[in-house]
């Protein structure tokens, strides 16, 4: 791990690198979160102040913190109260945590980049009243946590965020069908992966999502050793979920490879078009602020 | 193969390293993680076999040359070691019949044809024999061979010749036969190992090793005791009527009366004499008031009765008896001493000439064309008038020796050549100069000698550029100088032809000088009459073409275009050649060498002497050496060979090939491929 150097403003924060300095996901979580929101300008658009805006009926999975248990008093029902900012909607995460999820060329993997920012977006959800879900999976589902917005379960969405290890292969239709399952209530959807997948299996995965009213957003993630390959000689390349080892030239890697990965990435942009979800691609060297960033401006137009 | 230091060897170690340093990049390309080839090309992973085995053949082949290079300071050697080369179960059956003029004798070349079949009788499976006859000439009759039959059936037609074997000549004619020699070589020699046929040097005798093997020899002699002989040894004629002839007789002594001595001229005998007894081995015979015919005559002296070696039994000779040729002698004084000494010198001649004096006051030049060539006794007589018609004679064809006689001394200018003179100042303590210079390659002096002691008071004569100085004294001055004009020669002798001026037509070496001169004024080139069988006649000895020969048999021996072309031409047959040249028809009489006559025989002691020094094995000159004995002789290293040079060779080609391959190993790394 290189040396940090010396922070010079809260934005640091929101390096991958820095995070990684941190033991603490949560604390982790809360360093993004905070630096970024320090960075923003202050404005109603993205709002997280406390100001009351109006109530609305309790639901299964608000935080009963927030029930105004005057209202209850005056009326029998259970109101709770809105403040600006706050959309009340569910965000279930769904992290890759497959093999190639753990490649990583910067000294930090995209598993761990994929915490960071899912953690970050738990965080950030859970200040704006948001119930927040995690679903951690490769070719099944490794660990979900249902959506919830009590108090504590930022803390248990963390720490299932935190435990999970890059491993075995990537099949998005088992746990897009468990969460198909379980999901009950339209809400936010982000999806953190490589989508090392087929497209067309991408596609019949999350369409039914879309379907059924979800607001999905895909959190791409890629090392900059995918995006842009740089290599001196011929190097025998080992997939990570395979096994499987292919001799690749530079001149292949330089040209015919960035083309590859790209279109790759066109198509799964289109796809998302498609299914009128967003896409994100995410460079695991640069900060999470263009990934925090471009999840507010989803929230916000989903909200 | 041997490595004669071993020590270098130990850079053998050196290998080592590039099989490390390769190691160690291996080591460092494992394989690396990526998180999925789902986009990378697959069919690249040829290129890593592809590279795997470029890789191991760069470092094979690094390897090599240290390898080599080791190798190459150890200095390795190859045995040339005749087991590798042939097979050594195998035997070169080399069988050399002497063919000579001694196996006309009695039953002896018979005997040697049986000895030939008994040896190829015997030869074991995978042997090869071959055949050669032996003479003057070694003559291939068989190539090697593994059919007994082959060798056999040639056996019948061989048939001895006249020439004469020497057993060196043979065994170095041999040497280059054999030198590609399919097997160890077993030379068999069968003949009769005449003593005369003994090489002046033994080693001679001795053959090369061919193909790293010693040879083994096996002498066969054919008869066990020296054999009886008489022959004509030689024939001298004398005074045109007298004849007589060397009888020789070898390992017996002939009695009085015992063969009779036939003289035949032009084959029509005409004498017959009983031989006296040959004491001390020879007699003479002496015909007279023998009558030969004009030019050449064929005189035949023969014995009868006939010995079991009749062919020397008659000699062959030849005899011209042509007219002299004429020859013009112009002299101010017919009866001056110059003439005598001339006409007796050219008189004794090989080819005999009459001098015909005549006075220079009375000559019509017009009969000058009648003569090939001519001598001027005293150049200074000569007027005007004859010195251009003799300009004219020479530059047509003519030739002319010139001498300075008296009349010359007050000339200032040498007529006919037109070149400076001056008479030499003679009192009475004037001493005659001796001669220093010599030019012994011109044709009229190359054979003569006796120059030294001859003394001459010669007029200064200046030549001209061209003319060609002969002979001169210390001081320089031409004694004998030659020009040519047209198409002749003049020769002019700075001094006279009588001994008042000097003592040249007293000196031995005036009969030879002149008999030189006359024979190379006169173009004539004469032919050696009396030949040895087997040897070659030189045809150009007979002047301009050579035209035909034709043999004792009546055989023409050359083609109409061999007639103009040919060199020589060989006498293998004894009696008398025709040859037909520019003068006419001339008779070469052809005997055969007298050694062959000589029928004694090499000492049993030499024989084995021989044998074992050939081979080191051995042998009692009657006794086929065996296949053991003959292995025994291939255990003999062969020669050495280094092959460093090749490993040197290898390794430029090993540096040539790793540069190419490394180039391609890193275009393969780097994929600029």
């Amino acid at each position: 791990m290189a040396a940090v150097a010396q922070p010079r403003s809260p934005m640091h924060l929101l390096d991958p690198r820095v995070l990684a300095s941190l033991s603490n996901l949560e604390l982790v979580a809360k360093a993004a979160v905070e630096g970024f929101v320090i960075g923003l300008h202050r404005s109603p658009k993205f709002g997280f102040s406390q100001e009351f805006v109006e109530y609305r009926a309790y639901g299964e999975g608000d935080d009963p913190r927030y029930i105004d248990w005057n209202v209850y008093a005056r009326t029998d029902k259970t109101y709770i109260k809105r403040f600006l900012g706050e959309t009340n909607s569910h965000l279930m995460i769904l992290l890759d945590s497959s093999a190639s999820m753990g490649f990583g060329s910067q000294g930090l993997s995209k598993l761990q980049v994929g915490k960071f920012l899912a953690a970050a977006l738990a965080y950030m959800s859970s200040r704006q009243h948001d119930a927040v879900g995690v679903m951690v999976f490769a070719d099944e589902v490794l660990a979900y946590r249902p959506p919830a917005s009590r108090s504590g379960s930022l803390q248990g969405v963390i720490h299932t965020i935190d435990q999970a290890q890059a491993q075995q292969g990537t099949a998005i239709n088992k746990p897009m069908t468990r969460f198909q399952e379980h999901i009950r209530r339209r809400g936010l959807v982000a999806v953190i992966s490589d989508f090392y997948c087929d497209t067309q299996e991408l596609l019949d995965n999350v369409r039914p999502l879309a379907v059924q009213g979800q607001d999905v957003i895909l959190f791409h993630l890629l090392d900059p050793a995918e995006l842009a390959p740089d290599i001196k000689q011929s190097t025998l390349y080992e997939d990570m979920e395979t096994g499987h080892a292919i001799e690749v030239a530079p001149a292949f890697m330089q040209k015919e490879y960035r083309e590859r990965i790209n279109a790759h990435i066109a198509a799964i942009q289109k796809a998302a078009s498609g299914m009128n979800c967003d896409h994100v691609l995410i460079n695991t060297a640069e900060p999470l602020e263009k990934a925090l960033h471009s999840y507010l401006t989803f929230r916000e137009k989903r909200g | 193969m041997s490595l004669i230091t071993p020590l270098f060897l130990l850079g053998l170690l050196g290998i080592a390293l590039p099989w490390w340093l390769h190691r160690l990049e291996m080591q460092t390309t494992e394989r690396e993680k990526f998180a999925t080839t789902r986009f990378l090309e697959a069919s690249k992973k040829r290129i890593h076999v592809q590279r795997k085995l470029k890789y191991l053949l760069l470092m094979a082949l690094r390897m090599a040359f240290l390898a080599l290079l080791a190798f190459a300071f150890a200095r390795p050697i190859l045995f040339d070691d005749p087991e590798v080369v042939a097979n050594d179960d195998n035997v070169h059956h080399v069988i050399v019949i002497d063919t000579s003029f001694s196996m006309h004798e009695g039953r002896r070349l018979q005997d040697a044809r049986a000895r030939a079949g008994t040896i190829v009788d015997g030869m074991e499976s995978g042997d090869v024999a071959s055949l050669f006859g032996a003479s003057t000439r070694v003559t291939t009759l068989s190539e090697a061979t593994d059919s007994a039959d082959d060798i056999k059936e040639l056996l019948p037609a061989l048939a001895a010749d006249n020439g004469r074997l020497d057993l060196g000549a043979m065994i170095a004619s041999l040497n280059g036969l054999l030198e590609d020699s399919p097997a160890a070589v077993m030379l068999h020699v069968i003949g009769d190992f005449q003593l005369s046929g003994q090489a002046v040097r033994f080693a001679d005798m001795i053959p090369d090793v061919i193909n790293g093997r010693p040879v083994t020899l096996d002498v066969q002699n054919v008869v066990n005791t020296a054999t009886p002989n008489a022959m004509v040894e030689s024939v001298i004629i004398e005074n045109r009527n007298s004849v007589s002839a060397a009888i020789r007789s070898f390992n017996t002594e002939l009695a009085a009366g015992e063969r009779q001595v036939h003289l035949s001229i032009n084959g029509i005998e005409q004498q017959l004499l009983d031989l006296p007894a040959t004491g001390n081995g020879s007699a003479l015979v002496v015909f007279k008031d023998v009558l030969f015919g004009d030019g050449d005559n064929r005189v035949d002296i023969s014995l009868t009765p006939n010995d079991t070696l009749a062919n020397d039994d008659i000699r062959y000779t030849v005899f011209d008896n042509s007219p002299p040729a004429p020859v013009l002698l112009l002299t101010p004084d017919t009866s001056s001493l110059g003439i005598t000494y001339m006409s007796a010198a050219l008189a004794t001649a090989p080819r005999r000439y009459v001098v015909e004096p005549n006075a220079v006051a009375d000559f019509d030049a017009r009969v000058l064309q009648r003569y090939p060539w001519l001598i001027i006794e005293d150049l200074g007589a000569v007027n005007a008038t004859l010195a251009a018609a003799l300009t004219d004679y020479v530059r047509g064809g003519g030739s002319v020796f010139a001498a300075l006689g008296p009349r010359s001394s007050s000339l200032t200018s040498v007529p006919v050549l037109d070149i400076p003179m001056s008479a030499p100042v003679l009192g009475q303590d004037a001493v005659p100069s001796a001669i220093s210079q010599i030019d012994t390659s011109h044709p009229s002096l190359n054979k003569s000698s006796g120059w030294n002691n001859v003394n001459v008071h010669a007029m200064k004569v200046v030549p001209a550029g061209d003319d060609k100085i002969l002979i001169a004294q210390d001081s320089d001055t031409p004694v004998l100088i030659e020009r040519n004009i047209g198409a002749g020669r003049f020769m002019l002798y700075a001094s006279g032809l009588d001994n008042s001026t000097s003592d040249l037509p007293v000196k031995p070496v005036f009969v030879s000088f002149m008999a030189e001169v006359a024979q190379y004024l006169s173009n004539e080139k004469l032919l050696v009459k009396a030949q040895t069988a087997d040897s070659y006649l030189q045809l150009t000895q007979s002047g301009g073409g050579s035209g035909q020969v034709v043999d004792p048999s009546g055989k023409s021996l050359l083609s109409l275009q061999d007639t103009t072309q040919a060199q020589d031409v060989l006498l293998n047959l004894t009696g008398y050649y025709k040859v037909f040249t520019p003068a006419g028809e001339v008779l070469v009489a052809v005997n055969p060498d007298s050694r062959e006559s000589d029928l004694a025989l090499m000492t049993t002691d030499t024989l084995q002497s021989w044998q074992a020094s050939v081979a080191g094995a051995s042998g009692n000159g009657n006794t086929v050496a065996t296949d053991v004995e003959l292995a025994a002789t291939r255990t003999d290293d062969g020669d050495e060979i280094e092959i460093w040079g090749f490993f040197l060779l290898l390794m430029a080609l090993l540096v040539l090939a790793e540069s190419l391959l490394g180039n391609r190993y890193l275009n393969l790394k780097t994929g600029t491929f």
